[in-house]
């Protein structure tokens, strides 16, 4: 992967450059040597420029709808572009602005329901996609521009709490719109229905062909896609892209050197409103229908924790984010790929920490042991206890490793649920020794929670998942998959 | 060197780009290929199973999971129930995209559902593309069948086993008017589409009746409903309050007390809870009457009493056995009219408006109104709750 | 008159809920410059709690001990187990990240609430848990009460009003007499300096945690003693409780008792007197206008950064 920030990928040629601190370019430099067996190819593969990758990437997606006639992983993977521009968005305002922005998602509402009211019957208003579009993008950056101008003045947790009523400023207004003076302008909880489709070459885009999901918006979310993160490149790349990671890293020297701070962070909070209105039109389009609540709490964190997975202020990084979570999210919601996903990732996970120590191998060909003994001594205890519903993972293999009762007493859930954070808790302060022995039973027991008691509920589990990936990650990895680590200069 | 290499790519995959649009025309216009009726077919049914109309979906789902367990096997169809969470707090997107799954899916041959009226309005049109035809159990919402203000939401894909708010407004207006003699009445609505358009229903009806009426709307973020209390009159008669947590409602009603109004809470179908919402005096209105009380559901109701030991039987249960019942009988009909392969979903749709029901669980005869794809003389039911909190059918 | 008592009773009750609410964030973000999203759900577990020990106790319709005991039990009950809670998110969630850039246990904060908020929903359910406090000697708490011209104002509700209001006492006390409290007042004032003195920085965090949390707690079953409690209270709750700190003035503890009063009256008035729909607008409004008008708050003093 290239790396988003301009000045690490051209230092190694170029020597010190200015504007630039020389020790810290050596530093990202060094940081950035490729090491390990594959660095001859990492090495090659930095030839290929930044836009190359891009349009190779763009390729590979376009292949889904060819691979997959299903209408649902078809509607799966637009959704997924879409939490890839919504992504890139809020890049901007925390990765290079180094703002907490909670209202984000807002301005998606913004940008549905600004298009529902310029192209729907609601006001008999039906302007045409090349005018729509532009003109609720500018709306997004205003509104965004206007948020930004109480906030001006305001540090890390105030912004935050600001932007936070804002969302829900903008769900009340929306919900209660249906009566604002007198006039219904929101539809209310109602929302808003029968929005046009998206008007391009003469012709209107139709969702669905025969009940099953048609691929054009597919396509134009791409093409939306690859437009937005290549301006979104070039603005960073650019003097205001300069001063945002200078005020992201240090707000108040920043001001010391003399930078516009206020419009700096009024601009970053414009460029991600407008592109989450841009983002807006297309599910708006799609859907033809917007309600209030679909722009809430819950995707904020859902987009927030794609950014902060990929690694926020960089590009490729929070794209990566979205690839991974947005799937990741539906397929919790069926048991059996939920399970699969469970195993492979404790397999993964546990495989790639022995690699380093030889100690953990140990303690994984225990928990492997341990699971079946423990499932062989319930069976002679009492049947019941493993007769739960057989789901044949792994060709069986889970079957006879995780007891899985058919009947669950109403106490085993709250205190196995809870013996599990307890025992992740203790292990985390265990050492040497202890902590491998600890691990065993706690490993076993995340199996045993995961099977009974959270694939039984997949949608508060799914929720559950990324809270767990929002708190680990900021502990273990704040700057995610493939985010620039910050260089602290003492 | 770096050029070229990046400018071969960026040909390659133009290329590639352009190939997959084609292929992807053609792709999604071969049609499924039919259904025997002899495999497993499956049926999904979407509804909200958590967040806070939770308890609804769940009460459903056991009933409809003891219909397709019983009845499948009597109509000799192999039926394969799913379940779809839609929870209400996340919005409509949810039904969407679930709509678009089990299009996706072969088997799917009928949707019981959506539970809630703004999914199905969300999801409505993907079924009805589809051919998929769907039932509702409870989705209430008098545009989804009716063209009453001018638009239709529904589509004629939807289908529902209760009547509509067109009709449990004019009875709970009517109630007032007629037996409880009401001079003054506070309604309030909770911002969200079932209150919405249920309280317009009532304040229709009671304002055509000459009675005098106040309206009160409260965020859907309100939890405490104190305010609202003192805002009712001391001389109103009823405060009515079509929650769908009928806690809210028992709160309401002892608020109502606490402050020494004299007002009693009226709920609609949606505050149907004889666990949560026991305020004696109160009324509560109904698509279902008390099944218990009807002699030939007693086999019924103690089988599904036997798979869910500790619930009781509530009103949003059995119109979910009923809807099930329903779809299966098309289902039926469909296989016998294309001898054993069902080719298209259409078919199954096409069969849903012949459905008629001798035995009907909500007590009767069932059949599909010619006008609308709503139940032919479906009525509204009324009842009071008692001392000891019980609900009592008073009209 | 008589509707305006009413609504001056109710802007109480809810005013000193939101006052306890507001004084753990407070609390927490004096020594820690920290906003705990997860605070909301913590008030939420608190309410949840006291359901499951009401439970234990044979409920309202039933207790094994006088009403009295039983409301102080279930109240205690609930504060113990919050600041249990507290102090495992703040040893494990937010500890970790003391010396990380300021929006890192911020983002933390956002995943512990919805992980909490999640969890919750998971082994308990969505279903609204009432504690039909109704039921307690035939609904002589919401019946019997003290008159005030036409209004009575139901036991109930003094009761709230009180124990909120003894517990803020002992709050101040705690703070503004204790070695501990001058501890806390130090460390909040300049953390590195109050190391160097020699104040075991890390015992005052687990305290504050201990406290606020606490109030959480208490103000968890105040709450829930009135209205029924659901999984997903926490937001708005916890939404509500930093605006009366912001309002105050972050960082000062008679700060955010006036803030969650003025919050409850604002909220109280506006949905007797101008409409219920629309409190929201008016709670945000008032929030924007200290923000721009005077960002220290009612009683804070104006934050000094250090270069």
């Amino acid at each position: 992967m290239t790396d988003s920030t301009p000045h690490s990928s051209s230092i190694p040629a170029s020597g010190p450059a200015v504007g630039q601190d020389e020790w810290v370019a050596r530093h990202a430099a060094r940081r950035l040597m490729p090491v390990g067996p594959l660095r001859t190819v990492e090495e090659r593969l930095r030839i290929v420029p930044w836009w190359a990758w891009l349009v190779l990437f763009i390729a590979a997606m376009s292949l889904l709808p060819v691979v997959e006639s299903s209408g649902y992983v078809r509607r799966v993977g637009f959704d997924t572009v879409l939490y890839m521009l919504l992504a890139l968005g809020l890049n901007v305002v925390v990765g290079w602005g180094g703002l907490l922005d909670l209202g984000y998602v807002a301005f998606y509402g913004v940008g549905a329901y600004a298009y529902a009211l310029l192209d729907s019957d609601k006001f008999g208003v039906h302007l045409p996609t090349l005018v729509a579009v532009p003109v609720v993008v500018v709306i997004g950056a205003v509104v965004g521009f206007l948020l930004g101008l109480p906030s001006r003045r305001l540090t890390g947790d105030y912004l935050a709490i600001v932007t936070l009523f804002f969302l829900q400023l903008f769900q009340t207004v929306m919900t209660n719109g249906d009566s604002a003076f007198g006039h219904n302008l929101t539809g209310g909880p109602n929302g808003i229905l029968r929005i046009d489709p998206l008007h391009l070459f003469g012709h209107d885009l139709t969702v669905q062909h025969q009940g099953v999901f048609a691929v054009s918006y597919f396509y134009v979310a791409l093409g939306f896609f690859a437009v937005v993160f290549v301006a979104l490149r070039f603005v960073n790349s650019s003097r205001t892209g300069r001063a945002w990671r200078s005020l992201r890293e240090d707000p108040l020297a920043a001001e010391a050197m003399g930078m516009p701070v206020n419009w700096l962070k009024l601009m970053s909070f414009s460029f991600g409103a407008a592109v989450a209105a841009l983002t807006g039109t297309l599910f708006a389009a799609l859907n033809a229908s917007v309600f209030p609540l679909t722009f809430y709490f819950v995707l904020l964190i859902t987009v927030y924790t794609m950014v902060i997975l990929g690694g926020s202020g960089s590009q490729p990084g929070v794209v990566a984010g979205a690839l991974i979570i947005s799937p990741l999210l539906e397929m919790l919601r069926d048991p059996g790929k939920s399970r699969i996903i469970f195993f492979a990732v404790l397999i993964g996970g546990v495989g790639l920490a022995a690699r380093r120590s030889r100690t953990l191998g140990v303690a994984a060909a225990a928990t492997i042991a341990f699971g079946f003994a423990v499932h062989e001594l319930a069976r002679a205890i009492d049947a019941s206890w493993v007769s739960g519903e057989k789901a044949g993972g792994f060709a069986g293999a889970v079957d006879h490793w995780v007891v899985h009762p058919a009947q669950l007493a109403s106490w085993i859930p709250p205190v196995s649920y809870i013996g599990l954070i307890a025992a992740t808790l203790l292990v985390t302060t265990l050492h040497g020794r202890l902590r491998l022995v600890a691990l065993v039973p706690t490993l076993y027991l995340s199996a045993f929670v995961w099977e009974n008691v959270m694939l039984a509920k997949p949608e508060p589990a799914r929720y559950i998942v990324l809270g767990l990936i929002l708190i680990a990650l900021m502990i273990l990895r704040p700057n995610g998959l493939l985010g620039e680590r910050r260089v602290e200069i003492v | 060197m770096k050029k070229a290499i990046g400018l071969a790519l960026a040909v390659l995959a133009t290329s590639v780009v352009a190939a997959s649009a084609q292929g992807a025309q053609k792709g999604s216009s071969a049609i499924a290929a039919g259904v025997s009726c002899k495999g497993t077919m499956k049926i999904a049914f979407l509804t909200p199973l958590t967040g806070g109309a939770g308890f609804l979906g769940n009460e459903q789902g056991s009933w409809a999971k003891y219909a397709v367990k019983t009845l499948a096997p009597a109509m000799h169809l192999k039926i394969q129930l799913v379940m779809g969470d839609t929870p209400v707090e996340q919005g409509a997107a949810v039904a969407q995209t679930l709509a678009q799954k089990y299009v996706g899916d072969r088997k799917v041959v009928g949707i019981i559902g959506p539970s809630t009226s703004g999914a199905v309005v969300a999801a409505t049109q993907t079924f009805f593309q589809a051919g998929l035809a769907h039932i509702s159990p409870s989705a209430t919402k008098t545009d989804l069948t009716k063209r009453e203000n001018g638009k239709l939401e529904g589509t004629p894909a939807f289908f529902r086993d209760v009547p509509g708010d067109y009709i449990q407004g004019p009875t709970d207006a009517n109630y007032m008017i007629k037996t409880l003699h009401v001079k003054k009445v506070v309604i309030m609505d909770f911002q969200e589409p079932y209150s919405t358009g249920l309280a317009a229903a009532v304040e229709r009806t009671l304002k055509a009746g000459g009675v005098s009426t106040t309206r009160l709307s409260a965020s859907n973020t309100t939890t405490d409903y104190s305010a609202f209390v003192t805002k009712v009159p001391n001389d109103a008669d009823i405060v009515f309050f079509p929650t769908q947590k009928p806690g809210d409602a028992q709160t309401f009603a002892q608020q109502l007390l606490e402050q020494g109004k004299k007002a009693k809470v009226f709920g609609g179908d949606g505050s149907n809870g004889p666990g949560q919402f026991k305020a004696p005096g109160s009324y509560v209105s109904n698509f279902a009457p008390d099944i218990t009380g009807i002699k030939a559901d007693a086999k019924i109701i103690a089988g599904w009493k036997k798979d869910n030991p500790k619930s009781t039987v509530g009103s949003f249960g059995p119109p979910s056995y009923g809807a099930v019942q329903i779809m299966l009988s098309a289902i039926k009909r469909a296989c016998a009219a294309d001898h054993g392969v069902i080719k298209n979903r259409h078919d199954v749709l096409r069969q849903m408006k012949r459905v008629k029901i001798s035995n009907w669980i909500l007590g009767g005869k069932f059949a599909f109104s010619t006008k609308s794809n709503d139940p032919l003389n479906a009525k509204f039911y009324i009842f009071k709750i008692q001392q000891d909190g019980s609900y009592k059918l008073v009209g | 008159m008589d509707q305006f008592t009413q609504l001056t009773v109710d802007a109480l009750t809810l005013g000193s809920v939101y006052a306890l609410i507001a004084l753990g964030y407070t609390l927490i973000y004096g020594v820690l410059k920290l906003l705990n999203f997860a605070h909301g759900d913590v008030f939420m577990v608190g309410s949840f709690i006291g359901f499951g020990v009401l439970q234990l106790l044979g409920g309202t319709d039933n207790p094994v001990v006088p009403v009295w005991a039983l409301l102080v039990i279930i109240t205690f009950a609930a504060m113990a187990g919050c600041a249990t809670l507290g102090v495992v998110i703040e040893r494990f969630a937010y500890r970790p990240l003391r010396d990380a850039p300021r929006i890192a246990p911020l983002i933390s904060a956002l995943g512990v609430s919805f992980f909490l908020a999640n969890s919750m929903q998971l082994l308990f359910g969505a279903d609204p848990r009432n504690y039909n406090t109704f039921d307690l000697s035939n609904g002589a708490l919401y019946l019997r009460g003290i008159d005030i011209g036409n209004v009575r104002v139901p036991l109930l509700r003094i009761i709230t009003i009180v124990a909120a209001f003894v517990l803020m006492v002992l709050l101040w006390f705690l703070v503004n007499r204790t070695r501990t409290g001058k501890a806390m007042r130090a460390t909040s004032f300049d953390r590195e300096a109050a190391a160097m003195m020699g104040i075991d920085i890390d015992r005052v965090i687990v305290f504050t945690f201990v406290l606020g949390s606490a109030l959480a707690g208490a103000a968890g079953v105040l709450f829930a003693v009135r209205v029924p409690t659901t999984v997903s209270i926490g937001f708005v709750a916890g939404l509500k409780g930093f605006t009366a700190a912001v309002i105050g003035g972050i960082g000062s503890i008679p700060g955010a008792m006036a803030g969650g009063l003025i919050l409850g009256f604002a909220e109280s008035y506006t949905q007797g007197y101008v409409s219920t729909k629309w409190s929201d607008l008016v709670v945000f409004s008032i929030l924007i206008a200290f923000m721009i008008f005077r960002p220290q708050g009612l009683l804070g003093r104006p934050d000094i950064s250090k270069v």
